[in-house]
């Protein structure tokens, strides 16, 4: 028994110095004491043992016990600090696998950020109809019919034929402005409101002209609002849309439904003001016209142009994201190719 | 408009440096962003908005200029008329509903003939060819002044008679510059005693033109219904400098003074005498207005005190003889600003000469609403789906919601329902879309290769009986991968918005789809959406030769039956997974069979289909109790009751 003691041990402890990893040195470990391990067996048989060597075999048992178990705990801290410092060359510059997400329009991811900016302010966000009565998309807006700013607009009519709506008067809308009548008419002020969408005008395609594009509207009616108060807000905007170094300037217009009206125009972001072909030379773009709301537009909508005023102004959105991105092509935005797609 | 330095020079000086002065004018509202040059020449090219025709000539652009530099406007001198030394007769029929003002004067014994140098130079330097002497005048003045005018030739007005009426429409007219027209109804014309000689407002008759040998002129210019030349000229596609004037509505006070300026250049130019007297026929007295501008008023709108007599020395500046009181400013509108009409009108007239740059730059005060607007609009459940379809793959586009009759025709639906432009750019771009599905499958053209899947959520426009209706959709087309891959993304997002229960028909009303690939989602009666293959007709007819799958949902109904749902608690106890595989006769719906193992038995907490071998289908089945841990027992329970169920309901075996 002695000698068979012996040998286990001599056999523990040659396995034990040549395991090669934690998980061989737990399974020795299970294989010599574990439950059913083969020393907690000679544990068991220890009454076989003639009873003058019984002492001596239990001392050398428990010895050899504590020589394994310490032999295995010095030896696992020996794999594991090989481990931590063993340096093996190892292929970092192996490429992750290619992702299958898709990719959101440019316009959506431009829109989601002027609204962020807005929702900030205090507005809400107002969807209206692209098929707009001429009423509201010009005449609500002080622009009644033969008016010579309709020019600037030229505008797609909508054959009614087989419906109830009126012949001539039923539009694709121009301009999202067309909002401000629909809102003025059913609430009372004071609101703040923003209203993005499609706008269709009757122009021949070419780089920097569509037929279909996206603007965003926006107006405030209160009791004291003032030019300088429209000044503010652009500069707000386009700051934060563009950048704290952004260089903003502001100039008169004319559109019906504003007086005074204003110009807001951008020094060009590609070119920094030197002049370029995005800025048609000049090192700035027009981006958002506005003004304070007319009078007219507000008695239309019956609202008392004594006691409320307001301010409105429009954001080109497509205009907003190839400045952003320098696409120089309008079509660019609804040409539906993954190679533009995949780029956003 | 084009304004030649030199000429702008003869009644303004110019101090500032031009580009300042440029972006000066640009600012107060007269955009020049761009000069040309015309050999020693520079031009510089203003955009005229449509409230300011008095900026459509020369004069008024210096006045504007003179403004700016706080400088002194020089006008040109025009001279009182010499005395008439004959009487030719001239009768004008008045008709004030067409016409406003009619001022002319007949002069005889001129000699047509080359301008001199100085006259073509300034005719060139607008853009446009010199013609004769008579002509060249009345183009000059009316570049300088703004009121366009007209000559005939005397001996060519049959019976010394002029009326103005409307055209009846098919009227066959020949322009002074040879060019022939039909006329449309309501064009303001003028006859002579025979024929039509005039189409008021928008160009001279050849008939009545002047020509090499005319002796005897009738010199006149007509303010006519600017409504009416704005329609005639947009019907027969004939703008000119003239039309651009009228439209905007030039100056009722400038007639005479404009048919003396060109008389007397005339008289200069081309020789001859004054053969009529001035005569002017007009609607109204045509004098300045005016108009009182309240400090109060001012301040409330710009926000800011400008000083009383910095006010006071603008509206000088803009010649609005400003007089001031207590409690404001009255104005005098000179009969050439016929836009400053109310006080706000004013209000811009200071703050534009004041200069917008120089404001301060402030943030609303007052009341943020806690109310809803009219028109409302949440799109963050749209974003939510955006996202979800591009966690499956999906890319965004923005097609253009207008399409062509072809492609309509090609997706075999009905250009009947379709709203249609009643005046298209082009044939491509003439039917508004029903469904985003048709550019959808167009996009698969434009992009190669056997992967590709793309989506749009926009609006889609419905005609109605009513009227439109107009639709937010999610749609998207798949290429390459199999069913269940396509499927994913339908299930993800009815999934991820909570809705349950909803049922699968095995067919559909859209022409695009495949006759029995082809699907309609619904829950209960309501109808969420529709998928599966392109019809093959659909696919030759757009000469796309993979298959192709598609879907089509209605973003409001999927808001509308999305719901929140409570977190649940997670067990304390293990579950138990097994697989079960089970044939089926051909045509077993599995998705029914899915929800039908669901439905038995509530410790049934996931069932997920693994594997597809034939007709053998693999289901990974959960079994769960929340309470307590499930022994073999009460599993085998659960299981005997699915294949009873599954059994009777769809002749399923069980494979061993």
């Amino acid at each position: 028994m002695q000698e068979e003691l012996i040998n286990l041990k001599n056999e523990a402890i040659a396995q034990i110095s040549g395991a090669k990893d934690g998980a061989e040195l737990e399974e020795l470990r299970a294989a010599y004491l574990g439950r059913n391990g083969k020393f907690t067996l000679l544990v068991k048989k220890i009454k076989d043992v003639p009873i003058e060597s019984r002492k001596t075999f239990g001392i050398t048992l428990n010895e050899s016990k504590v020589a394994i178990e310490n032999l295995i705990s010095d030896k696992k801290q020996e794999i594991l600090k090989s481990l931590t410092e063993k340096r093996e060359w190892f292929d970092l510059s192996m490429p992750g696998y290619k992702s299958n997400l898709g990719h959101l329009h440019p316009l959506t991811q431009a829109l989601s950020e002027v609204k962020k900016i807005f929702n900030y302010l205090g507005y809400q966000v107002a969807d209206g109809p692209e098929i707009e009565s001429d009423y509201y998309n010009f005449e609500a807006l002080n622009t009644p019919k033969d008016h010579p700013a309709r020019d600037a607009q030229m505008t797609f009519y909508v054959d009614t034929t087989g419906t109830s709506l009126k012949e001539g008067e039923v539009v694709l809308r121009t301009q999202t402005s067309a909002m401000q009548g629909r809102v003025m008419e059913k609430m009372k002020p004071p609101f703040r409101v923003l209203a993005p969408g499609r706008n269709f005008r009757y122009e021949q395609v070419d780089a920097s002209h569509g037929f279909e594009f996206w603007q965003v509207e926006g107006f405030v009616v209160d009791e004291n609002i003032h030019l300088t108060d429209l000044f503010g807000t652009i500069n707000y905007v386009l700051r934060q849309l563009f950048g704290e170094e952004t260089k903003i300037r502001f100039a008169t217009t004319n559109f019906p439904f504003v007086e005074p009206g204003v110009d807001a125009y951008l020094q060009c972001t590609i070119c920094k003001g030197k002049g370029c072909s995005f800025c048609k030379g000049t090192g700035w773009s027009e981006i958002m016209p506005a003004g304070m709301i007319h009078p007219n537009v507000l008695k239309m909508a019956k609202i008392d142009p004594n006691k409320w005023n307001g301010f409105a102004f429009a954001i080109g959105l497509s205009r907003i994201v190839n400045l952003r991105y320098q696409i120089n092509d309008l079509r660019t935005l609804t040409t539906p190719d993954m190679r533009i797609l995949s780029q956003f | 408009m084009l304004i030649p330095l030199s000429w702008l020079k003869d009644y303004v000086d110019i101090r500032l440096p031009l580009k300042n002065l440029m972006w000066k004018m640009t600012e107060a509202g007269l955009t020049c962003e761009t000069t040309k040059k015309a050999g020693d020449e520079i031009i510089l090219d203003v955009e005229v908005t449509a409230n300011r025709p008095d900026w459509m000539s020369i004069l008024g652009v210096a006045r504007e200029v003179a403004a700016i530099q706080g400088l002194k406007i020089k006008e040109p001198k025009i001279k009182n008329l010499p005395p008439q030394t004959a009487n030719f007769p001239i009768d004008l029929e008045t008709n004030f509903n067409l016409f406003e003002r009619w001022t002319g004067i007949v002069i005889k014994g001129v000699e047509i003939k080359p301008s001199p140098k100085w006259l073509q130079n300034r005719i060139i330097s607008m853009g446009h060819t010199p013609i004769n002497n008579i002509i060249d005048i009345t183009n000059y003045v009316m570049y300088e002044l703004g009121i366009p005018m007209h000559a005939f030739d005397y001996d060519e007005i049959y019976g010394q008679i002029m009326t103005l009426k409307l055209s009846k429409g098919g009227e066959k007219f020949t322009s002074v510059d040879n060019l022939d027209y039909v006329l449309p109804e309501n064009a303001i014309i003028i006859n002579d005693a025979e024929r039509l000689i005039d189409l008021a407002g928008i160009k001279g008759g050849l008939n009545s033109g002047i020509k090499p040998e005319t002796k005897n002129i009738f010199l006149h210019v007509t303010i006519d219904n600017a409504i009416l030349i704005r329609r005639a000229s947009i019907k027969l596609g004939l703008r000119s400098d003239a039309s651009a004037i009228y439209e905007r509505g030039p100056d009722k006070g400038g007639t005479v003074e404009s048919i003396k300026r060109a008389a007397n250049l005339i008289l200069e130019v081309a020789g001859g005498e004054i053969a009529s007297k001035l005569i002017d026929l007009k609607k109204e007295k045509y004098e300045p207005q005016s108009l009182f501008l309240s400090f109060t008023k001012l301040e409330k709108i710009l926000g800011i005190k400008i000083p009383e007599t910095e006010t006071v020395q603008i509206l000088k500046r803009l010649n609005l003889s400003p007089k001031k009181t207590k409690t404001g400013i009255n104005c005098i509108i000179p009969t050439y600003r016929g836009d400053v009409k109310i006080e706000e009108d004013l209000v811009e007239e200071v703050a534009r000469l004041y200069g917008y740059n120089k404001f301060p730059m402030t943030m609303p005060q007052g009341v943020v609403s806690d109310r809803k607007i009219p028109y409302y609009f949440d799109d963050s459940q749209i974003l939510n789906i955006k996202n979800f379809l591009i966690s499956c793959g999906y890319s965004e586009t923005k097609n253009l919601s207008l399409i062509s009759k072809g492609l309509i025709g090609k997706l075999e639906m009905d250009t009947a329902k379709h709203f249609r432009i009643e005046n298209p750019i082009s044939l491509d771009y003439e039917y508004l879309r029903t469904s985003l599905i048709p550019s959808l499958v167009s996009a698969i053209k434009i992009n190669p290769g056997e992967d590709l899947k793309l989506f749009e959520i926009d609006k889609v426009y419905l005609k109605t009986g009513k009227g439109a209706c107009e639709k937010y959709k999610a749609a998207g087309v798949c290429l390459g991968g199999n069913f269940r891959n396509f499927k994913t993304a339908i299930e993800l997002i009815l999934s991820k918005l909570n809705i349950e229960n909803y049922s699968i028909d095995f067919e559909t009303n859209k022409p695009y789809l495949h006759q029995s690939h082809s699907g309609t989602i619904k829950l209960g009666e309501i109808i969420i959406g529709e998928f599966g293959e392109l019809n093959p007709s659909v696919l030759a007819a757009m000469e796309i030769t993979n298959k192709v799958y598609c879907f089509e949902m209605d973003i409001e109904i999927l808001e509308k039956l999305s719901k929140f749902k409570l977190f649940a608690s997670i067990p304390i106890n293990p579950s138990q997974i097994e697989d079960l595989t089970l044939s089926f006769p051909p045509k077993t719906r599995i998705g029914d069979v899915i929800n039908l193992i669901k439905s038995i038995n509530r410790l049934i907490s996931d069932i997920e289909l693994k594997d597809v071998y034939k007709d053998n289908y693999t289901f990974r089945i959960e079994y769960q109790d929340p309470k307590r841990t499930l022994t073999n027992d009460e599993v085998e329970n659960i299981r005997k009751e699915i294949l009873a169920s599954v059994k009777t309901r769809f002749g399923a075996t069980v494979k061993v």
